[in-house]
């Protein structure tokens, strides 16, 4: 793995591997919708559709049909903290793809019948991904408002459909200008390739991109929590109740952070995780209860490690969260033991590795490697930290967990949120459980 | 219909010479007890994956429950004569492991990956499940319950409700009609069934076991003859079901969610399995259509119209028959807007021939994205599965490339005549029957059934 900056500010990295004769392609911008513009709800994951519609040479429809007709697929995303465009391609269309990527992050070239067309689309998006499922989109659009004060954490990261109508043109090439410049983003090139190769297309396609001046970033600092927080939202479809407690997390990369990493590997790590087994397996009050950190590698600002819960309706709210109380209390007070700390690191590591070979749904090979590569250059300058980030969580000891659980896994430090159907399964005459 | 001018691209770099796609030398085996191996290494990482399939499912014993192979392959998973539940869980976790098991239409399979330091451990845990689930009282009725809500919960999501209908119109009698059990079905369920189901189907001799990773194949081999070696048990008895009628005509069916502020659109028709010879055509034909995001109904419906977010078609293959589906979740007011670009598109591909450019991007991306199932130890264990589970010829991942590339305007012509059955399309819809029935009404006489699947007219 080598990583350089351009001369404008670019950063490459690229991670050579032939086993294969594919190469995957990202380019991360630090922005994500956290910090989007007030007023403009959702506009930088609308905006992220608008980079697939057009740039100086390749217009409309161009970019998806040269990566497509390449013999490759392609997507993007934004979440919290940055968002990437992504290729993987059989190796002979690097160069292919690079010109592609330095094209729109020269110039976008969109207009109102663009803006509008990528609009109906996002729309719909909401409406299949949230306001048309059971479910949908909890709790990760319905904890933010109720768990943090600061608009940058708290807003809908989808968008308000008033505010996506109101967003225009004039705000689509300002973000771009503010934000999609050269000295904010990085280029990663992962596969089959020379590392000299990679670094040199590189400079070819993208050193004349001037700099920018360094974007301004909003502030994302939450004011201290005193109290648990709690907020209720309707479900129209499920009929099963539902919460979730979030706790606000420690900062990225303390030791205390790599603790609550595994702490939340203990309560959410799958069927072995203690909130399934005693809520699900155990108890039997849920239907479902998951969740943990949410991209543990990929955000940098407040955050909540978020259980999700789906319980049975003749368990009552309050009797479901003090069973969901006692799984906290229990390890706050005993702890971990050591065969379950050593379980916990083997699964780890093991995941770690999954985590570097793997894609989205198996179609983009090195997608996580891509991941962590782009998130440790954007966010620490450090891409190297893909080789020594394992150290700290295999270091963690029980004492450090156990210390964790009870600083941060406090009332006041947690928000709860209800999503309560507007349909009910149970029969009029069921009475309510206690739980056991 | 496009009603944009496409423009084209200025100063696009030309392709490098390809590099040559070599996929990894499979070792095929048969244990002494009849269990079918396949093994192809893969050092990407240090893990391995892993299936272990039986060539049952669902289909197999409809007669008996819908669902009741997925049920018994839930069950497994929670005891053995040696270990509970919890035991299993924890061991799973202290080698580093993920397992799961489950049922489709025409298998069941335990699938399972760990780091490759372990793979012993891990295989004796799969060894364990096929042979000496225990299906423990407390655990049957605890999953029978939780499969209860699941069954309640599927109901609530259109995705669901469609596909549900769509496989209903298209299979009738046939037991692929049926893709999840009634809540009545899962409260009728008995432990003593699922043993049964157990007791036929987990048989070396029905089994396919596939491994691709980090080891070297012929020490692998012997691991798994050690293992598995001294499993016997035979073929089960299989009757193939009648062949389902096709249906004739277009006909609409809507299913009425109150309100929906979607509406969630399925069309499919009878199509092939996996090992037709004009598999590939249908393939490629596909891919054009809806299968790509540059396809055509992609551009059309969503980056012309916008009236969607994820159209999308697809060839579905399961053993005995298959079926070509379209799909698209858009906007109330555009469902006639919707259904009309979808025909358009399906019967402009069965009037006028693909152009030839366009018929080698296709043929690009279609050879692009099959290799990179090479790159990725599950993508190659999924390529290796439904060759073996397909009895696909041993180079047909050597020989695809070439058999796309083969083909053909004229071939893709008499493709999408033959299969992209537009004149008879089971058309559904899922969403409020007050913002869509009069538009999805004009595509053919139309019925309408509620979310539990009662017909309301």
């Amino acid at each position: 793995m080598e990583s350089t900056k351009l001369a404008n500010g670019l950063s490459v990295v690229v991670a050579p591997d032939t086993t294969a004769p594919v190469v995957t392609v990202g380019v991360y911008y630090k922005i994500g919708f956290r910090l989007e513009p007030q007023g403009r709800s959702g506009f930088a994951h609308l905006f992220e559709h608008m980079m697939f519609q057009g740039s100086a040479n390749a217009p409309k429809m161009q970019h998806i049909k040269l990566v497509n007709s390449s013999g490759g697929v392609l997507n993007g995303s934004t979440s919290y903290d940055v968002t990437n465009y992504y290729e993987a391609v059989p190796s002979n269309a690097l160069e292919r793809v690079l010109w592609l990527e330095a094209d729109r992050m020269r110039a976008l070239k969109v207009d109102d019948e663009n803006l509008k067309n990528q609009r109906d689309v996002v729309k719909e998006e909401v409406r299949v991904n949230v306001m048309n499922q059971p479910y949908g989109g909890f709790p990760w659009l319905d904890m933010p408002p109720v768990a943090f004060r600061n608009w940058a954490n708290a807003h809908n990261f989808y968008g308000d459909f008033a505010d996506l109508d109101a967003a225009d043109l004039a705000d689509v090439q300002a973000f771009f200008k503010t934000y999609y410049v050269p000295n904010n983003a990085v280029l990663l090139i992962l596969g089959d390739m020379k590392a000299e190769e990679g670094i040199a297309l590189a400079k070819k396609h993208f050193g004349e991109i001037p700099a920018g001046a360094p974007p301004p970033f909003g502030d994302p600092t939450e004011p201290e929590q005193a109290e648990e927080r709690r907020g209720s939202v309707e479900e129209k479809f499920g009929t099963l109740p539902a919460m979730a407690i979030g706790y606000v997390m420690p900062k990225r990369r303390t030791a205390d952070w790599c603790a609550m990493a595994m702490l939340d590997q203990a309560l959410h790590g799958g069927r072995a995780g203690r909130l399934h087994r005693e809520l699900v397996l155990e108890k039997q009050i849920a239907v479902e209860a998951g969740g943990g950190i949410d991209d543990l590698f990929g955000y940098n600002g407040p955050t909540q490690m978020t259980t999700r819960i789906l319980h049975k309706p003749e368990y009552s709210s309050e009797a479901t969260l003090q069973a969901f109380n006692a799984v906290i209390r229990e390890v706050q007070e005993n702890g971990i033991s050591a065969d379950e700390l050593e379980q916990l690191k083997v699964k780890w590591r093991s995941d770690y590795y999954a985590t570097l070979e793997g894609g989205r749904g198996g179609y983009m090979p090195k997608y996580g490697l891509m991941h962590l590569l782009a998130c440790f250059t954007l966010f620490d300058n450090e891409p190297q930290m893909v080789n020594t980030i394992l150290d700290g969580f295999l270091a963690v000891t029980r004492e450090e967990i156990q210390a964790v659980a009870k600083k941060y896994l406090r009332n006041a430090n947690r928000a709860i949120v209800l999503r309560t159907p507007v349909k009910t399964g149970l029969p009029a005459d069921a009475g309510a459980k206690e739980a056991a | 219909m496009a009603t944009r001018a496409v423009e084209v691209a200025n100063g696009v770099p030309g392709l490098a010479p390809e590099r040559a796609v070599t996929w990894p030398k499979r070792t095929k085996a048969r244990l002494s007890n009849g269990l079918e191996v396949i093994l192809a290494e893969a050092h990407s990482i240090p893990k391995f994956h892993g299936e272990l399939f039986f060539r049952s499912g669902n289909a197999a014993v409809n007669h008996r429950a819908p669902g009741l192979a997925e049920m018994t392959a839930t069950v497994v998973r929670t005891g053995t004569t040696k270990r509970a539940s919890r035991q299993i869980e924890e061991d799973l976790r202290r080698i580093g492991a993920d397992l799961s098991s489950g049922a489709g239409a025409d298998t069941s399979a335990i699938s399972f990956a760990g780091l490759s330091e372990f793979a012993e451990p891990l295989l004796a845990l799969v060894n364990e499940l096929a042979r000496e689930a225990a299906f423990p009282d407390a655990e049957f009725d605890r999953e029978r319950r939780q499969k209860l809500e699941e069954v309640k919960l599927e109901r609530t999501q259109p995705g669901f409700l469609a596909s549900e209908r769509l496989r209903k119109v298209l299979f009738g009698a046939h037991p692929y009609a049926q893709v999840s059990p009634s809540e009545a079905q899962v409260a009728a369920y008995k432990r003593e069934d699922l043993n049964a189901v157990y007791r036929e189907f987990y048989t070396p001799e029905n089994g396919l076991l596939l491994l691709v990773g980090d080891f070297e194949a012929q020490e692998m081999l012997n691991t798994a003859e050690k293992i598995f070696g001294a499993w016997a048990g035979n073929k089960p008895h299989s009757n193939a079901a009648a062949a389902p009628a096709n249906p004739r005509g277009r006909r609409v069916h809507l299913v009425h969610v109150p309100g929906a502020v979607q509406a969630q659109i399925l069309a499919g028709c009878h199509a092939i399995t996996r090992k037709h010879p004009d598999w590939v055509k249908l393939g490629l034909t596909n891919s054009l259509y809806g299968g790509a995001f540059n396809s055509r109904l992609v551009m059309n419906i969503r980056e012309d119209k916008g009236y969607t977010y994820s159209p999308r078609s697809g060839v579905n293959a399961l053993r005995q028959h298959g079926y070509f589906s379209v799909s698209a979740a858009v906007r109330n007011d555009v469902v006639a807007a919707s259904l009309t670009e979808i025909f358009y598109e399906m019967d402009k591909l069965r009037s006028v021939p693909v152009p030839e450019p366009e018929l080698a991007d296709a043929q690009n991306y279609l050879s692009g994205v099959f290799s990179m199932g090479l790159a990725t130890q599950d993508g190659l264990l999924s390529q290796l599965s439904t060759v073996a589970l397909n009895e696909l010829p041993d180079d047909y991942l050597e020989t695809y490339r070439q058999k796309v590339r083969a083909l053909t305007p004229e071939d893709l012509l008499a493709t999408a005549r033959k299969y992209l059955d537009s004149a008879n399309m089971q058309i559904i819809v899922v969403g409020d029957r007050a913002q869509i029935e009069s538009q999805a009404s004009l595509f053919g006489e139309i019925e309408i059934y509620d979310a539990q699947g009662a017909r309301l007219s």
